[in-house]
């Protein structure tokens, strides 16, 4: 690790690293949702597999990576896994035949366009380096830390929320109404 | 650390664990104990935040400053447990139509209250994002807990794929406001906020936070989700809905604008000038053509957004004490309002005006409560709502000599009120004139429901004909925003 933390440091690798990573997440996220050789959904959710493993690539070049490996543990790995299942339950042959509307397209590429627009606006207004953002570190002792003493209010209300969810998930779930 | 404070928040939560164990030693035709035993726990701590003993009534700050328990946080927690208290009593008497689960139903109530109770008190924006998705995802399961009604698990998918929608640019907004300031706490970023006053990026941060509170108090152009939600979901969901979480975005909207970022807020009048009146108009007009009752409210709630939003857009002490104390008449009539909708839709399918008809005969107590409720809303004295509705115009024409979009802002809140009276009109007019009355068979009322009614009713009178009191509490809340 401190060898790899060095060589990226000190060479322009960095930069190369981040255009070669956000490259591949946007190509591997058009091919998402607009995939010209298969409109199979398993494709698609290998792709956005694909696309979420770039996307760890950047947090790592972040130095953000406890936020890397969570990015390919729980979302590349457990949410993956849970949407291939959805996918397979569903009866999914009437979507792959399904022609998209020409009024999603226009309306999908204009609110698309129009958000770009207005960001690469404000980016151009914004000077970034004057007050340069806290710098990440993404070290794991360092976070526990911070969750259970700065942040162990909303840790802990999160905790209920997940309670919560799980009698949620239990109640709409059974199988039989009583 | 003082984690005292928290005393109320503490207690509600291990409220919330209690009613879900009760489930396993409670035999299925005591489970409405269950429920009475909630209000009741829920009463005693109303008393013990009133009676001033112990740290519920002190004030100070804990966790950092992430929560903050003030004058306005003591005000709207003792307001969202009057609210649970009223949903409870109202979900006892719903019991008999949810198919499983009655325990957990009131346990969830008692969830989403803690998280209301956590908002009440945010002031942090990782709070602020914990507390609204504590309410929001407990509100999920409780749209969608009669799963075998199509039109309940309608209502709950169309506002689970909604809420996600605005949570997203919530916490979106949320880290691009920490990009650029690197602060989270409210009193925090006030300090710097102005330095940030040009930065595109820091602006379009706050304008995403105010597009997730936004749907939480179902302001345009964010109120496509609450008439079908109102609609479907059941009707003690319904209210808590109407009431609790409208009342929750709100607080952490004044929190937001007033505490947070005062300096932008300060130049965004104008937006809150047109959002306020087109979601008075979008409201009150949508509900014109309205047959359904219930789907008539969620539509009057939107109306309702835009009032309370009038409170928000005068940029004043005395529009916040407005708000405050119309939300508190809010509280009674809505609540008053969907607890007869429970009870008169009983044995019916559907919750059409037509309900009603006859009511005045079936049920006298019911008929003048939702007569009561209905010219609260439309604002006809001596009710809470008219003087609500009189504190809220007069905040804004207060305002009008700095910018004249004041007076405008009025004029369409008047007439929106006109316009209103159409239809709850066509609501009494179902109760005493209608035709064809089918059903003429008495409704039997419980004791605990006959109190709840009462309560509802005192509530409307006692804020419309001695307004001081609760006045004073408004203004003292309202206090936290001026220093």
């Amino acid at each position: 690790m401190e060898n790899f933390q060095n060589l990226i440091s000190e060479t322009m690798l960095p930069d190369m690293m981040f255009y070669v990573f956000a490259a591949l997440t946007l190509l591997f996220g058009v091919l998402v949702v607009a995939n010209p050789f298969s409109r199979n959904p398993v494709t698609s959710a290998m792709f956005l597999v694909l696309t979420i493993i770039s996307m760890a690539g950047l947090f790592v070049l972040l130095h953000a990576f406890f936020l890397a490996a969570v990015q390919v543990i729980v979302y590349a790995g457990a949410v993956m896994v849970l949407f291939l299942f959805v996918i397979m339950l569903l009866d999914l042959k009437e979507e792959q035949h399904r022609k998209i509307k020409m009024v999603a397209i226009i309306a999908g590429l204009l609110s698309v366009g129009t958000i770009v627009a207005i960001f690469l606006k404000s980016l151009h207004a914004t000077n970034l380096n004057a007050h340069a953002s806290p710098v990440t570190e993404g070290d794991t002792a360092l976070l526990g830390k911070l969750l259970f003493s700065q942040y162990v209010l909303p840790f802990e209300v999160v905790s209920v929320l997940l309670l919560v969810a799980m009698v949620g998930v239990i109640l709409l779930s059974k199988k039989n109404l009583k | 650390m003082n984690a005292s404070l928290m005393t109320l928040e503490i207690c509600v939560m291990a409220l919330g664990t209690v009613l879900m164990l009760a489930d396993f030693w409670l035999p299925d035709e005591r489970k409405k104990f269950a429920g009475y035993a909630a209000v009741a726990a829920l009463t005693g701590l109303l008393v013990i935040s009133f009676s001033g003993c112990g740290a519920c009534s002190l004030g100070g700050s804990a966790f950092n400053g992430m929560f903050v328990q003030d004058g306005l946080a003591i005000f709207f927690k003792r307001f969202f447990i009057v609210a649970a208290i009223l949903v409870l009593f109202m979900a006892v008497e719903f019991s008999d139509r949810i198919a499983g689960g009655v325990s957990e139903y009131y346990s969830l109530i008692v969830f989403a209250l803690s998280g209301m109770l956590f908002a009440a008190s945010a002031n942090d924006f990782t709070m602020l994002f914990v507390a609204i998705e504590l309410i929001t995802i407990t509100f999920y399961i409780l749209t969608s807990f009669q799963r075998g009604r199509l039109v309940s698990l309608e209502a709950g998918v169309k506002y689970l794929i909604l809420g996600a929608l605005s949570s997203s640019f919530m916490v979106f907004g949320i880290a691009l406001v920490w990009g650029t300031t690197g602060k989270l706490n409210f009193n925090e970023l006030a300090a710097v906020a102005a330095q940030f006053e040009t930065s595109k990026i820091f602006l379009f941060g706050v304008l995403f936070i105010l597009v997730g509170l936004g749907f939480k108090i179902a302001a345009f152009p964010f109120q496509i989700w609450a008439p079908d939600v109102y609609q479907g979901a059941p009707t003690p969901t319904t209210a808590f809905l109407a009431v609790g979480s409208k009342a929750a975005g709100f607080v952490l909207l004044l929190r937001v604008l007033f505490t947070a970022v005062p300096t932008v807020t300060a130049h965004w009048m104008n937006l809150l000038i047109v959002i306020s009146a087109i979601t008075i108009l979008y409201g009150n007009l949508c509900a014109l053509p309205q047959r359904n009752l219930k789907r008539l409210l969620g539509y009057s709630s939107i109306a309702h957004a835009g009032y309370l939003l009038l409170g928000v857009a005068a940029l004043s002490a005395s529009g916040q004490s407005a708000l405050l104390y119309y939300l508190a008449g809010y509280l009674f009539t809505v609540i008053a309002a969907f607890t007869v909708i429970c009870l008169v839709t009983r044995h019916l399918d559907n919750d059409d005006v037509s309900a009603l008809a006859g009511l005045n005969q079936r049920s006298p107590l019911l008929a003048s409560t939702m007569t009561l409720a209905m010219a609260s809303l439309a604002g006809i004295p001596p009710l809470a709502g008219f003087f609500g509705k009189f504190l809220l115009l007069k905040a804004v024409l207060e305002q009008g000599a700095v910018n004249p979009g004041y007076y405008c802002l009025a004029f369409t809140a008047l007439a929106g009120v006109v316009i209103s009276f159409y239809y709850y009109f066509g609501v009494i007019r179902a109760i005493y004139w209608s035709k064809n009355v089918v059903d003429v068979s008495p409704i039997q009322l419980s004791g605990p429901i006959k109190v709840a009614v009462c309560i509802c009713i005192a509530g409307m009178f006692w804020l419309g004909i001695f307004p001081t009191t609760a006045l004073d509490m408004a203004n003292e809340a309202a206090k936290v925003f001026g220093k």
